[in-house]
């Protein structure tokens, strides 16, 4: 009795299964075919939300324009990781990274052969600052860089290999360092290793994106997360109680956007994804991506935005490490600064 | 009265098994309850936990999420991948095994534990091994662009990437059952005019039966959860490409908590009622 009931549950499945195929077997092939067009975007983690409500506003406008349907295709992780992943042939037509280092790999690699930088704001679709997530009302009273040193602080920040983020972060605390704005620590590079060192002991946890990071910190680990602005901003939003701090001196996060040449004209679909892009710098765009945590890289819509987002008294960009071209290989290089300090710190765990 | 205690065997030998019998007794509750506790923290606990989760805010929440279209498409996907690797495991798996049990050659222990690297080596590791082999700068890339045959961030990865994490169920699973099988049943198979297909089909495949079983269900359950090394071999795609432990994985990274939840859910109890299956099979068959 028993046996034929298991023998007629995998039977059952087995008939389920053929019937699916043959149902999906009939969906349209991918590509510029007839009424419909396949765009893939590759992105990093934390702008997830504000595509979720731009992608569909563009799928409108684009069916008005030209009768056609745009079906998007979704991927989203970290930056690094993304990057690489479009490298081995992940054929997306968009990159949308988090940062420029990750856009010249593909550049080098011949993927991408346009000057991507001739978009508005350098290409430059959205930007954002490192910040912090602290506990409700901030029970350690985290202000500023230099409370990140204090002992049995848990701190959270993703893993540098994988996560545009990471970098950031690392970039964010190095460089305020460098300018003297962390108090205890001197305003040179011996200071800003020794403060590398101090915030690395106490970290506990790498994940591999910001987005892995930051809900690590919601479940309740670490008493708090470096991370972007617009992260915190998000999670905020759907109902989370952290707080942000904003430092006194951070890096500005530029995060470029462009489509990648090699996967779109094998597509045929270099008209939408130029269209997609242009729609993602319009100012209605750009509202999007600021009522989702984003800081707007077009001056007229910052300015409007301005009263959601404070101005940081020491801001600093990549070029304060003389570009990514340079920082790239000198911190985050087999031998770079990062992985040099990170040799000297034990019990980090890191997630795959 | 010492006297007659110890110079009555008998008596001495029913006091003596009484006592070891009230030992034993009390060990066995010992050990019971040490593996009620260990069970139900390592699997219980964490099964009910999310249990209670998934239905935070009622059944509504948990079927409405069911609903969406593409977590269905996530469950094909996931059924799918697992039925296409138990079939190949379970033709090849049985090859190796018999192989591995009736004959000697070169490099026999080598393979022995290549078989078991799908244990020690992490499934995202495996991953990357596959992308180094067919991504666009892989070893193998040629062969990929004169066949027009994407691997790759394609279905036919995540299916090698399943392969390659399940490969060792079926195999160590039929070598004992094989090992213990006596080979003269086949001898008087055949002196009894049996030939080869026919003593395979009638001796040893009934044989096998249950061993086959139980490694097709482990392979299935397995395939069924894999995480790791379909998501970076996919690529972390949305939409066509995704399992249900991918699914999983972008609804909490979207906080659709209850989406998540209810999926983890549903997939757990599926592997579960699987392997009670078989193992209950496999009791009623013995």
């Amino acid at each position: 009795m028993f046996i034929k009931l298991y023998k007629s549950l995998i039977l059952s499945l087995l008939l389920i299964a053929l019937l699916s195929t043959g149902c999906s077997a009939g969906a349209p092939a991918s590509g510029a075919s007839g009424g419909e067009v396949k765009l893939i975007l590759a992105a990093y983690t934390t702008p997830r939300e504000a595509y979720r409500e731009l992608i569909p506003i563009f799928q409108e406008q684009w069916k008005e324009k030209t009768g056609q349907t745009v079906v998007f295709e979704e991927s989203y992780q970290g930056s690094g990781a993304q990057s690489r992943a479009v490298l081995e042939g992940f054929e997306a037509d968009i990159v949308a990274l988090s940062l420029e280092a990750d856009v010249i790999r593909l550049e080098n690699a011949g993927l991408i052969t346009h000057d991507w930088r001739s978009k508005p704001f350098g290409g430059m679709v959205s930007t954002s600052v490192v910040a912090f997530a602290v506990r409700q009302g901030n029970p350690r009273n985290i202000q500023d860089w230099a409370d990140l040193a204090q002992p049995d602080l848990d701190i959270l920040t993703p893993n540098p290999k994988t996560s545009g983020g990471a970098m950031w972060n690392i970039l964010g605390l190095y460089g305020a360092a460098q300018r003297g704005h962390v108090k205890g620590f001197t305003a040179d590079d011996a200071g800003a290793q020794d403060f590398l060192l101090a915030v690395l002991k106490n970290v506990t946890v790498m994940d591999k994106s910001a987005r892995d990071s930051i809900v690590n910190f919601e479940k309740g680990i670490g008493d708090l997360a470096i991370t972007y602005e617009n992260e915190v901003l998000v999670g905020q939003q759907a109902g989370q109680t952290y707080e942000l701090v904003l430092p006194t001196s951070t890096m500005q996060i530029d995060n470029p956007i462009a489509i990648v040449d090699t996967y779109a004209d094998k597509h045929g679909t270099r008209e939408v994804a130029e269209a997609f892009l242009d729609f993602l710098f319009s100012a209605e765009a750009q509202q999007i991506f600021a009522k989702y945590g984003l800081r707007s890289p077009d001056p007229v819509v910052a300015q409007a935005t301005a009263d959601q987002y404070p101005l940081i008294e020491d801001l600093f960009t990549v070029a304060h490490f003389g570009g990514w071209g340079e920082a790239t290989p000198a911190y985050f290089g087999e031998n770079g600064i990062f992985f040099q300090i990170l040799g000297q710190v034990q019990g980090i765990q890191i997630t795959e | 009265m010492k006297n007659s205690i110890a110079n009555n065997p008998a008596l001495l030998s029913r006091i003596v098994q009484s006592v070891d019998k009230q030992k034993g007794k009390w060990i066995g509750w010992i050990m019971i309850g040490v593996v009620l506790m260990y069970v139900s923290v390592l699997i219980l606990a964490p099964l009910i936990a999310l249990t209670v989760n998934a239905f935070e805010r009622g059944l509504g929440a948990v079927i409405a999420s069911f609903s969406q279209s593409y977590v269905l498409l996530s469950f094909w996907n996931t059924l799918w991948i697992g039925l296409i690797v138990v079939s190949i495991h379970a033709v090849f798996g049985t090859i190796v095994a018999w192989v591995f049990v009736r004959h000697r050659f070169p490099g026999r222990d080598l393979i022995n534990g290549l078989v078991d690297m799908p244990f020690a080596v992490s499934p995202v590791v495996a991953g990357y091994m596959l992308l180094l082999l067919f991504g666009r700068n892989g070893l193998l890339a040629p062969l990929v662009e004169a066949t027009g045959i994407r691997v790759a961030f394609a279905f036919p990865g995540m299916i090698l990437a399943t392969l390659f994490v399940t490969l060792p169920f079926m195999i160590r699973e039929l070598i004992p059952v094989l090992e213990a099988f006596d080979t003269r049943q086949e001898k008087a198979a055949a002196t009894l005019g049996a030939n080869g297909w026919q003593t395979f089909w009638r001796v040893t495949f009934p044989a096998l039966r249950w061993g086959m079983i139980y490694g097709i269900t482990l392979t299935f359950a397995r395939a069924l959860g894999e995480f790791g090394a379909v998501l970076v071999i996919g690529g972390a795609a949305q939409g066509k490409m995704m399992t249900t432990t991918l699914f999983i994985y972008h609804a909490l990274e979207e906080r659709q908590y209850i989406g998540a939840y209810s999926a983890a859910l549903a997939l757990g109890l599926f592997s579960l009622v699987l392997v009670l299956g078989s193992d209950r099979l496999r009791r009623k068959g013995h």
